[in-house]
């Protein structure tokens, strides 16, 4: 689906007229997005300015993390960590650059603030003192991320305070640099979960993470687990992916990046849709499963698969789902129960299923979750639902399998340009494109990005949560 | 890889090199096959070795004919060395001719041959120059067939643009990133902060240590005349500069960026020339009545990312060498490194020197350690005598074995980076 907004903004004279008459047309940037294979510098060559309050509790791992991507940091002259940053600059040949506060200073790709120390309301000026004068420095499709100290029940109300007005902040942020295809996001650690940051913090400022703006990560350390070594290159290599729904949309473009990451993928969707099926499977060198998961038959007909072909699972992708929409009033009951039992019956049944032995230990589960789930929307009632309660089932089960290293997150994309999307009426279609802070539709492989990185070995650290993909829309924000 | 204790052993003998001399020039008619000729020949003269006691030749080169690529194998028959004399070719880019030493080294201290002559060639000038395909495609049906009418109106019709059908000018670009390596070398100099002073500084000791060498007569040991197909004798390397200074390299243009920091001066040149050792199972050097001057202790091949830092290898291969050797830094005599650009060389120092590169790179407590420039490279390298890809590696044996031998001194280290991101170092010791 062509976005027309989006292609005029990218004719420079379209784009100088539109300004130059002040006409009230939202021109949105381009987004930059990763079109290559994994990397293990996705960062090289970019400018990342390094920000801090009083002191920087986890600029170990922030100066392993941006050096070793190939970032080029630039740090404060009363920097309390400069040593830090120093050798890891010097062990892989980035010189460290002085970075001042000046208005008029060298673009940035980047920009990471360690607000994990602040803890009075005064300290947050350090956050002005450092993001005033950079804002403008920021490129186009630049990255902002905050890091901050996860709430804990031992933390003094103001401190919890000052680390809640980080998301405030960061969301604002987000808001006003969207327009230039920028974002920002907020990491919140955990005391003990340092060594977890790399792999979140390498997705928020790679292109990988196009369409994830204004949204709060929560990193905890995993019970029982050595922090995981990842190859950059291929994070999934050797694993066994299931992407339901595979045919097309989201589904493909998730099946695509998790074979590009190293996973050997099997493809589901309905038995009508084979001849596409097979051909996703095809393209990214999986196989495909063409089962209707509706059928009672079919969790055990998934176990069966698997199980005879690789003797086992480690990553389910609940991306298969419907929309049913008709106000209440007028809905019948089947849809009612087609929505809810594809959406949320089919996935708790298969997950459950799996669990009894076919996920092998450090699996992943991700369900594709909606913005509608959050906020609600006119005669969604049953795909809303549904939707609003895969939220709730990865909450309620990440605890439970927690002790197998397993995580089970949940993908809220917003307006993504598919066929479920481009069937809505024109004036709903603009409006839901329009209204984020990036002012356009993401695209599926955004979404299939984002999925990607919680099926990692570095994403470990992050479970029973909801990661929206919806480039910051306003709804349900 | 050698074992600790091993019943056999692989020693150095002798080794012999040809002047080297730039590019297209004096040895412009010899190519790699004449070259290679010329220092084997030069080697068993010196040795006055019986032709039927050699096993093998085992050869390194870069540019390697396409239509005979083993020059290994065409240097025996050319010598009209006995028929049972079998040759290989190996290929490690720059690395080839110490690749091609030690794998004689393993094949000697295996058991599978007692005298080997190892070494390497390459004559840039004589680089096979290619024509894109499109050209070679349009051509084909004159040169090779009948060519019908249509034939020509096609070719007629696809002459433009020119650019893509003529000859393309042989670069040392890499295959993957499409790269000149000097802009690899010059993205090493920014990320390290290599001056453009201390660049120029290296180069010129580099000239000063290889002019002396030859003033001296030390290169004697290891230099032999060559004759070329005109009748000129070469005698000695072109390439060095005995009379430059600071001055001069100073006012010299960087040749890869714009405001970069590489030139002429401080990087190594296209070269033409050869070299060989001769490796011998211990006792049979003795029975033979040769004296040893040394032997590897250990050797260490990587690689590393192509578009990270192309040509840091040798920071990661050298500590290898030496931790299989047993040994630190401190103990070694003498270090030898290939000098592809001055900025290169002075970036792999700055890691060995660097804690922080030791500890996340290496898994080291501290620093592998500082070079003593007294100790580095004491005769000059690359920059200064050349670089004919393949011959590297064996003048560098051949130089570090005699010094060896000559001195009071017990082990020396060498470093030799290469294309595609390779890395290569070995350790020496004096028998």
């Amino acid at each position: 689906m062509s976005d027309f907004l989006l292609e005029l903004g990218q004719n420079h004279r379209a784009r100088a007229l539109i300004k130059g008459l002040g006409l009230p047309i939202p021109m949105p940037q381009e987004l930059a997005r990763a079109t290559d294979a994994f990397l293990a510098r996705p960062l090289e060559g970019h400018d990342i300015a390094f920000g801090h309050g009083d002191s920087s509790p986890l600029s170990d791992v922030i100066a392993k993390t941006l050096t070793e991507a190939g970032g080029s940091v630039g740090v404060l002259h009363d920097c309390p960590s400069r040593e830090v940053f120093c050798t890891q600059a010097e062990a892989w040949s980035r010189p460290l650059w002085e970075l001042t506060l000046n208005p008029e200073g060298p673009k940035l790709d980047s920009i990471v603030f360690d607000a994990s120390a602040l803890d009075t309301t005064e300290s947050l000026r350090t956050l002005y003192d450092c993001f005033h004068p950079l804002m403008r420095r920021l490129k186009q499709c630049g990255r902002v991320v905050v890091i901050a100290a996860a709430p804990d029940a031992k933390q003094d109300p103001l401190k919890r305070a000052t680390q809640a007005a980080l998301l405030g902040f960061t969301k604002s942020v987000a808001k006003e640099v969207g327009k230039k295809g920028s974002t920002a996001n907020i990491v919140y650690v955990e005391g003990n979960a340092g060594a977890y940051l790399e792999g979140p913090l390498r997705f928020l400022l790679s292109r990988r993470s196009a369409f994830v703006s204004g949204q709060p990560v929560l990193v905890r350390a995993p019970k029982g687990r050595k922090h995981p070594a990842s190859d950059w290159s291929a994070p999934l290599e050797g694993k066994v992916a299931l992407v339901t729904g595979a045919a097309r949309g989201i589904g493909a473009a998730t099946s695509s990046l998790l074979a590009q990451a190293g996973a050997t993928v099997v493809c589901l969707d309905r038995p009508a849709d084979d001849e596409l099926l097979s051909k996703v499977a095809r393209e990214v060198g999986g196989v495909p499963l063409p089962v209707d998961i509706t059928t009672p038959e079919a969790p055990q007909a998934i176990v069966d698969f698997v199980t005879e072909n690789f003797g086992g699972l480690d990553i389910v992708i609940h991306n298969a789902g419907v929309t049913r929409d008709k106000t209440l009033a007028r809905m019948k009951a089947e849809w009612w129960n087609q929505a809810i039992d594809i959406n949320l019956g089919a996935v708790e049944r298969i997950t459950s299923k799996l669990l009894e032995g076919t996920l092998r230990d450090h699996g992943r589960i991700v369900c594709l979750s909606s913005v509608a789930g959050i906020a609600g929307n006119v005669g969604q009632t049953n795909y809303a639902a549904s939707k609003s309660g895969l939220l709730g089932y990865v909450r309620g089960l990440a605890p439970v399998v927690a002790k197998r290293g397993i995580t089970v997150n949940a993908i809220a994309p917003g307006f993504i340009e598919t066929r479920l999307t481009a069937a809505i009426p024109v004036v709903i279609r603009e409006a839901g494109r329009r209204l984020s802070n990036l002012g356009q539709g993401g695209q599926p492989r955004d979404v299939g990005n984002a999925i990607t990185f919680l099926t990692t070995p570095t994403a470990a650290g992050i479970s029973g949560t909801t990661l929206r993909v919806c480039g910051g829309a306003l709804i349900g924000a | 890889m050698p074992k600790k204790k091993q019943s056999r052993r692989a020693v150095i003998v002798s080794g012999v090199r040809t002047p080297f001399v730039r590019a297209f020039s004096e040895f412009l008619k010899m190519d790699t096959f004449a070259l290679g000729g010329a220092s084997v020949a030069a080697l068993l003269e010196r040795t006055n070795l019986s032709h039927q006691e050699i096993d093998a030749i085992v050869w390194g080169g870069v540019i390697l004919p396409s239509t005979a690529p083993n020059v290994g194998r065409e240097i025996a028959l050319d010598l009209g060395l006995p028929a049972s004399v079998e040759g290989m070719t190996v290929t490690r880019a720059c690395a080839s001719g110490l690749q091609a030493i030690t794998t004689a080294v393993s094949a000697i201290e295996r058991g599978d041959a007692d005298v080997i002559i190892a070494g390497g060639s390459d004559s840039t000038s004589n680089a096979e120059v290619s024509l894109p395909s499109k050209a070679v495609h349009l051509l084909a049906p004159f040169a090779f067939g009948k060519a019908s009418p249509s034939d020509v109106m096609g070719v007629l019709s696809q002459l433009m643009p020119l650019g893509e059908i003529l000859p393309k000018m042989p670069k040392i670009a890499e295959r993957t990133t499409g790269e000149v390596m000097g802009e690899s070398a010059e993205k090493m100099a920014t990320r390290n902060e290599i001056s453009r002073l201390a660049q120029d500084e290296f180069a010129l000791r580099s000239h000063e240590r290889a002019a002396a060498a030859i003033e001296s007569g030390r290169f004697d040991d290891e230099v032999v005349a060559v004759e070329t197909p005109s009748g000129a004798l070469v005698s000695s390397d072109t390439i060095v500069r005995a009379d430059t200074s600071i001055d001069r390299l100073g006012k010299l243009k960087p040749v890869f960026a714009k405001d970069g920091t590489l030139t002429a001066g401080n990087s190594s040149t296209l070269t033409d020339g050869a070299s060989s050792v001769l490796l011998m199972e211990e006792q049979k050097a003795k029975a033979l009545g040769y004296t040893p001057l040394a032997a590897f202790k250990s050797w260490s091949y990587v690689g590393v990312d192509p578009t990270d830092q192309l040509l840091i290898g040798p920071a990661l291969a050298m500590p290898r060498a030496l931790e299989r050797a047993g040994l630190e830094l401190s103990q070694i005599d003498l270090v030898d490194m290939h000098e592809a650009f001055a900025a290169q060389v002075l970036s792999v120092l700055k890691m060995l020197g660097s804690d922080s590169f030791a500890q996340h790179r290496l898994g080291r407590e501290t620093a592998v350690g500082e070079v003593d420039p007294a100790r580095l490279n004491v005769h000059g390298g690359s920059i200064a005598i050349g670089h004919p890809f393949g011959a590297t590696g064996a003048r560098m044996v051949t130089t570090m074995a005699n010094e060896l031998h000559r001195g009071d001194k017990e082990t020396a280290l060498l470093g030799i980076c290469a294309a595609g991101g390779l890395g290569a170092a070995a350790v020496l010791e004096r028998v």
